[in-house]
Protein backbone atom coordinates (compact mmCIF):
# COMPACT_ATOMS: atom_id res chain seq x y z
CA UNK A 1 0.00 0.00 0.00
CA UNK A 2 1.53 3.48 -0.97
CA UNK A 3 0.53 6.91 1.07
CA UNK A 4 -1.96 7.56 -1.57
CA UNK A 5 -4.02 4.59 -0.86
CA UNK A 6 -3.51 4.75 2.75
CA UNK A 7 -5.13 8.64 2.63
CA UNK A 8 -8.05 7.43 0.57
CA UNK A 9 -8.69 4.72 3.25
CA UNK A 10 -8.32 7.02 6.08
CA UNK A 11 -11.84 7.94 6.86
CA UNK A 12 -12.97 4.56 6.52
CA UNK A 13 -10.23 3.51 8.68
CA UNK A 14 -10.77 6.38 11.56
CA UNK A 15 -14.99 5.26 11.19
CA UNK A 16 -14.30 1.99 11.36
CA UNK A 17 -15.82 0.64 8.48
CA UNK A 18 -13.00 -1.23 6.61
CA UNK A 19 -12.84 -5.14 6.62
CA UNK A 20 -10.33 -6.58 8.75
CA UNK A 21 -8.54 -7.51 5.71
CA UNK A 22 -8.00 -3.69 4.91
CA UNK A 23 -7.68 -3.00 8.61
CA UNK A 24 -4.59 -4.96 8.68
CA UNK A 25 -3.12 -3.25 5.60
CA UNK A 26 -3.79 0.16 6.66
CA UNK A 27 -2.01 -0.85 9.96
CA UNK A 28 0.51 -1.85 8.50
CA UNK A 29 1.51 1.36 6.09
CA UNK A 30 0.98 3.50 9.27
CA UNK A 31 3.79 1.66 11.01
CA UNK A 32 6.31 2.39 8.63
CA UNK A 33 5.09 5.93 7.76
CA UNK A 34 5.26 8.41 9.89
CA UNK A 35 3.36 11.09 7.69
CA UNK A 36 0.31 9.20 7.54
CA UNK A 37 0.55 8.02 10.93
CA UNK A 38 0.32 11.76 12.17
CA UNK A 39 -2.67 12.42 9.20
CA UNK A 40 -4.24 9.50 11.07
CA UNK A 41 -3.41 10.66 14.58
CA UNK A 42 -5.24 14.13 13.48
CA UNK A 43 -8.35 12.87 12.13
CA UNK A 44 -8.84 10.55 15.05
CA UNK A 45 -8.65 13.88 17.19
CA UNK A 46 -10.70 15.71 15.45
CA UNK A 47 -13.42 13.27 15.11
CA UNK A 48 -13.40 12.96 18.95
CA UNK A 49 -13.56 16.35 19.44
CA UNK A 50 -16.56 17.00 17.30
CA UNK A 51 -18.23 14.42 19.29
CA UNK A 52 -17.29 15.95 22.74
CA UNK A 53 -18.13 19.13 22.04
CA UNK A 54 -21.52 19.09 20.32
CA UNK A 55 -22.34 16.41 22.53
CA UNK A 56 -23.00 18.88 25.56
CA UNK A 57 -26.74 20.04 27.03
CA UNK A 58 -30.01 18.70 26.55
CA UNK A 59 -33.69 19.45 25.79
CA UNK A 60 -34.89 21.92 27.56
CA UNK A 61 -36.94 20.74 30.55
CA UNK A 62 -39.66 22.89 29.80
CA UNK A 63 -40.04 20.87 26.00
CA UNK A 64 -39.50 17.35 28.16
CA UNK A 65 -42.38 18.10 29.82
CA UNK A 66 -44.69 19.31 26.94
CA UNK A 67 -43.33 16.02 25.05
CA UNK A 68 -44.42 13.77 27.37
CA UNK A 69 -47.98 15.37 28.03
CA UNK A 70 -48.30 14.85 24.22
CA UNK A 71 -46.81 10.98 24.30
CA UNK A 72 -48.26 9.88 27.70
CA UNK B 1 -11.76 11.25 -6.90
CA UNK B 2 -15.07 9.60 -5.94
CA UNK B 3 -18.33 10.73 -7.90
CA UNK B 4 -17.69 14.25 -8.31
CA UNK B 5 -21.64 14.74 -9.23
CA UNK B 6 -22.88 13.59 -6.61
CA UNK B 7 -25.14 16.41 -5.62
CA UNK B 8 -26.43 16.86 -9.19
CA UNK B 9 -28.31 13.24 -9.20
CA UNK B 10 -30.34 14.08 -6.24
CA UNK B 11 -31.36 17.88 -7.06
CA UNK B 12 -34.35 17.78 -4.46
CA UNK B 13 -32.81 15.65 -1.92
CA UNK B 14 -34.85 14.10 1.11
CA UNK B 15 -38.09 13.36 -0.70
CA UNK B 16 -41.29 14.78 1.23
CA UNK B 17 -43.18 12.01 0.25
CA UNK B 18 -43.29 8.64 1.76
CA UNK B 19 -41.43 6.10 -0.11
CA UNK B 20 -42.07 2.23 0.54
CA UNK B 21 -38.73 1.44 -0.11
CA UNK B 22 -36.88 3.65 2.11
CA UNK B 23 -36.30 1.87 5.62
CA UNK B 24 -36.62 4.16 8.20
CA UNK B 25 -39.11 6.48 6.27
CA UNK B 26 -42.60 6.70 8.06
CA UNK B 27 -45.59 5.25 6.59
CA UNK B 28 -47.97 6.78 4.89
CA UNK B 29 -50.81 4.70 6.03
CA UNK B 30 -51.81 2.74 2.73
CA UNK B 31 -49.86 -0.39 3.44
CA UNK B 32 -46.31 -1.98 3.39
CA UNK B 33 -46.12 -2.73 7.16
CA UNK B 34 -49.01 -5.01 8.68
CA UNK B 35 -47.71 -5.75 11.66
CA UNK B 36 -49.18 -4.21 14.73
CA UNK B 37 -51.63 -2.34 12.36
CA UNK B 38 -54.70 -2.21 14.58
CA UNK B 39 -53.70 -4.37 17.36
CA UNK B 40 -51.28 -2.14 19.16
CA UNK B 41 -51.91 -2.01 22.77
CA UNK B 42 -51.89 0.49 25.30
CA UNK B 43 -48.52 -1.05 26.53
CA UNK B 44 -47.06 -1.25 23.44
CA UNK B 45 -47.58 2.58 23.18
CA UNK B 46 -46.51 3.03 26.32
CA UNK B 47 -42.84 1.56 25.48
CA UNK B 48 -42.69 3.12 22.08
CA UNK B 49 -43.46 6.32 23.89
CA UNK B 50 -40.73 5.36 26.50
CA UNK B 51 -37.83 4.55 23.93
CA UNK B 52 -38.69 7.93 21.50
CA UNK B 53 -38.83 10.14 24.39
CA UNK B 54 -35.41 8.63 25.60
CA UNK B 55 -33.56 9.86 22.50
CA UNK B 56 -34.90 13.09 23.45
CA UNK B 57 -31.67 15.01 24.08
CA UNK B 58 -29.91 13.35 21.47
CA UNK B 59 -32.27 14.81 18.62
CA UNK B 60 -32.38 18.10 20.35
CA UNK B 61 -28.91 18.77 20.10
CA UNK B 62 -29.27 17.47 16.99
CA UNK B 63 -32.02 19.98 16.40
CA UNK B 64 -30.34 22.84 17.62
CA UNK B 65 -26.95 22.09 15.15
CA UNK B 66 -29.40 21.90 12.08
CA UNK B 67 -31.34 24.93 12.98
CA UNK B 68 -29.01 27.13 14.58
CA UNK B 69 -32.15 28.35 16.91
CA UNK B 70 -33.12 27.11 20.00
CA UNK B 71 -36.38 28.13 19.09
CA UNK B 72 -36.60 26.54 16.47
CA UNK B 73 -34.76 23.36 17.50
CA UNK B 74 -37.46 22.75 20.06
CA UNK B 75 -40.41 23.34 17.25
CA UNK B 76 -38.42 20.94 15.30
CA UNK B 77 -38.07 18.49 18.27
CA UNK B 78 -42.17 18.64 18.67
CA UNK B 79 -42.88 18.35 15.16
CA UNK B 80 -40.71 15.18 14.81
CA UNK B 81 -42.23 13.39 18.02
CA UNK B 82 -45.83 14.74 16.78
CA UNK B 83 -45.14 12.84 13.18
CA UNK B 84 -43.54 9.69 14.91
CA UNK B 85 -46.46 9.31 16.82
CA UNK B 86 -48.75 9.55 13.94
CA UNK B 87 -46.36 7.10 12.39
CA UNK B 88 -45.58 4.72 15.60
CA UNK B 89 -47.19 1.92 13.43
CA UNK B 90 -44.41 1.77 11.09
CA UNK B 91 -42.19 1.83 13.38
CA UNK B 92 -41.24 -2.00 13.89
CA UNK B 93 -39.81 -3.03 17.38
CA UNK B 94 -36.48 -3.81 18.00
CA UNK B 95 -34.68 -1.66 14.89
CA UNK B 96 -32.87 1.43 14.96
CA UNK B 97 -35.15 4.06 16.49
CA UNK B 98 -32.78 6.66 17.02
CA UNK B 99 -32.11 6.18 13.35
CA UNK B 100 -35.76 6.60 11.86
CA UNK B 101 -36.26 9.88 14.31
CA UNK B 102 -33.30 11.31 12.71
CA UNK B 103 -34.59 10.39 9.24
CA UNK B 104 -38.04 11.91 10.18
CA UNK B 105 -36.17 15.06 11.88
CA UNK B 106 -33.80 16.09 8.98
CA UNK B 107 -37.06 15.67 6.75
CA UNK B 108 -39.01 17.73 8.49
CA UNK B 109 -35.86 19.83 8.82
CA UNK B 110 -35.80 20.18 4.80
CA UNK B 111 -39.54 20.69 4.13
CA UNK B 112 -40.36 23.12 6.76
CA UNK B 113 -37.08 25.13 7.32
CA UNK B 114 -35.60 24.71 3.93
CA UNK B 115 -38.53 24.51 1.45
CA UNK B 116 -37.63 20.95 0.58
CA UNK B 117 -34.54 22.37 -1.57
CA UNK B 118 -31.20 21.48 0.11
CA UNK B 119 -28.72 24.38 -0.61
CA UNK B 120 -26.58 24.01 -3.58
CA UNK B 121 -22.76 22.78 -1.77
CA UNK B 122 -19.74 23.39 -3.59
CA UNK B 123 -18.51 20.67 -5.61
CA UNK B 124 -14.71 21.55 -6.16
CA UNK B 125 -12.17 21.56 -3.69
CA UNK B 126 -11.63 25.09 -3.49
CA UNK B 127 -11.02 26.86 -0.04
CA UNK B 128 -10.47 23.06 1.36
CA UNK B 129 -7.64 23.12 3.08
CA UNK B 130 -5.65 20.59 5.49
CA UNK B 131 -5.11 21.28 8.47
CA UNK B 132 -2.41 19.17 8.47
CA UNK B 133 -0.42 20.05 6.22
CA UNK B 134 -0.62 24.15 6.80
CA UNK B 135 0.80 23.33 10.39
CA UNK B 136 3.71 20.98 9.14
CA UNK B 137 4.50 24.15 7.16
CA UNK B 138 3.79 26.51 9.81
CA UNK B 139 4.49 25.91 13.01
CA UNK B 140 6.13 22.87 15.18
CA UNK B 141 3.27 22.81 17.64
CA UNK B 142 1.85 18.77 17.19
CA UNK B 143 -1.51 18.84 15.26
CA UNK B 144 -3.26 17.18 18.24
CA UNK B 145 -1.94 20.15 20.58
CA UNK B 146 -3.96 22.79 18.48
CA UNK B 147 -6.76 20.98 18.57
CA UNK B 148 -7.21 20.57 22.09
CA UNK B 149 -6.43 24.66 22.75
CA UNK B 150 -9.73 25.08 20.66
CA UNK B 151 -12.57 25.98 22.79
CA UNK B 152 -15.72 23.96 22.71
CA UNK B 153 -17.98 26.74 21.65
CA UNK B 154 -15.81 27.32 18.81
CA UNK B 155 -15.63 23.47 17.58
CA UNK B 156 -19.57 23.87 17.64
CA UNK B 157 -19.66 27.08 15.62
CA UNK B 158 -17.47 25.50 13.33
CA UNK B 159 -19.76 22.55 12.91
CA UNK B 160 -22.68 25.10 12.49
CA UNK B 161 -20.73 26.81 9.55
CA UNK B 162 -20.78 23.56 7.38
CA UNK B 163 -23.52 23.67 4.65
CA UNK B 164 -26.65 21.91 5.45
CA UNK B 165 -25.88 18.33 4.00
CA UNK B 166 -21.88 18.40 4.92
CA UNK B 167 -23.54 19.49 8.50
CA UNK B 168 -25.66 16.36 8.73
CA UNK B 169 -23.67 13.89 7.78
CA UNK B 170 -20.89 15.29 10.52
CA UNK B 171 -23.52 15.12 12.75
CA UNK B 172 -24.66 11.30 12.30
CA UNK B 173 -21.49 9.96 11.73
CA UNK B 174 -19.03 12.07 13.83
CA UNK B 175 -21.68 12.77 16.69
CA UNK B 176 -24.24 10.48 16.55
CA UNK B 177 -21.54 7.83 15.53
CA UNK B 178 -24.11 6.05 12.71
CA UNK B 179 -22.47 3.69 10.21
CA UNK B 180 -21.97 4.28 6.79
CA UNK B 181 -25.41 2.45 6.23
CA UNK B 182 -27.51 3.82 8.66
CA UNK B 183 -26.10 7.43 8.15
CA UNK B 184 -27.08 6.68 3.90
CA UNK B 185 -30.94 5.50 5.17
CA UNK B 186 -31.30 8.56 6.93
CA UNK B 187 -30.33 10.77 4.45
CA UNK B 188 -31.74 8.71 1.60
CA UNK B 189 -28.41 9.04 -0.31
CA UNK B 190 -25.81 6.01 -1.43
CA UNK B 191 -22.99 5.36 1.14
CA UNK B 192 -20.69 6.90 -1.61
CA UNK B 193 -22.13 10.23 -0.86
CA UNK B 194 -22.00 9.91 2.39
CA UNK B 195 -18.34 8.92 2.11
CA UNK B 196 -17.62 12.28 -0.28
CA UNK B 197 -19.83 14.58 1.93
CA UNK B 198 -18.01 13.18 4.89
CA UNK B 199 -14.66 13.91 3.87
CA UNK B 200 -15.39 17.52 2.25
CA UNK B 201 -16.78 18.16 5.67
CA UNK B 202 -13.25 17.23 7.67
CA UNK B 203 -11.59 19.49 5.16
CA UNK B 204 -13.43 22.21 5.99
CA UNK B 205 -13.75 21.84 9.68
CA UNK B 206 -10.08 21.60 9.59
CA UNK B 207 -9.66 24.57 7.51
CA UNK B 208 -12.02 26.73 10.05
CA UNK B 209 -10.49 25.46 13.11
CA UNK B 210 -7.00 26.16 11.47
CA UNK B 211 -8.11 29.98 10.56
CA UNK B 212 -9.59 30.07 14.18
CA UNK B 213 -5.98 29.45 15.86
CA UNK B 214 -4.46 31.01 13.17
CA UNK B 215 -6.68 34.30 14.63
CA UNK B 216 -6.50 33.52 18.04
CA UNK B 217 -3.05 33.19 17.99
CA UNK B 218 -2.54 29.71 18.71
CA UNK B 219 -0.72 28.91 15.86
CA UNK B 220 1.42 31.86 14.40
CA UNK B 221 1.44 31.43 10.46
CA UNK B 222 5.13 33.18 10.32
CA UNK B 223 6.74 32.62 6.84
CA UNK B 224 10.57 32.56 8.25
CA UNK B 225 10.58 29.78 10.46
ZN1 LIG C 1 2.18 6.89 3.98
Amino acid sequence: MNCQDCLERLDRYVDRELTDAEIEEVKRHLVDCPPCEDHFRLQVHLKRLVKVCCDQGGAPAHLRAKLRQILF
Amino acid sequence: MVEVAEDAAETRGPAAEPTPDHPVRPDDGTGGSDRGRSGRDEGSSRSFAEEAIGHLDTLYRGALRLTRDPAQAEDLVQDTYLRALRYQNSYQAGTNMKAWLFAIMRNLFWDRFRGGRPEDVSLDGDGEVSLYDTLRDQTAMPEAEVLDRIATDEVVRAVERLPELHREVVLLVDVEGFSYKDAAEVLGVPIGTVMSRLHRARRQLQKALYEYARESGIVHADRDR
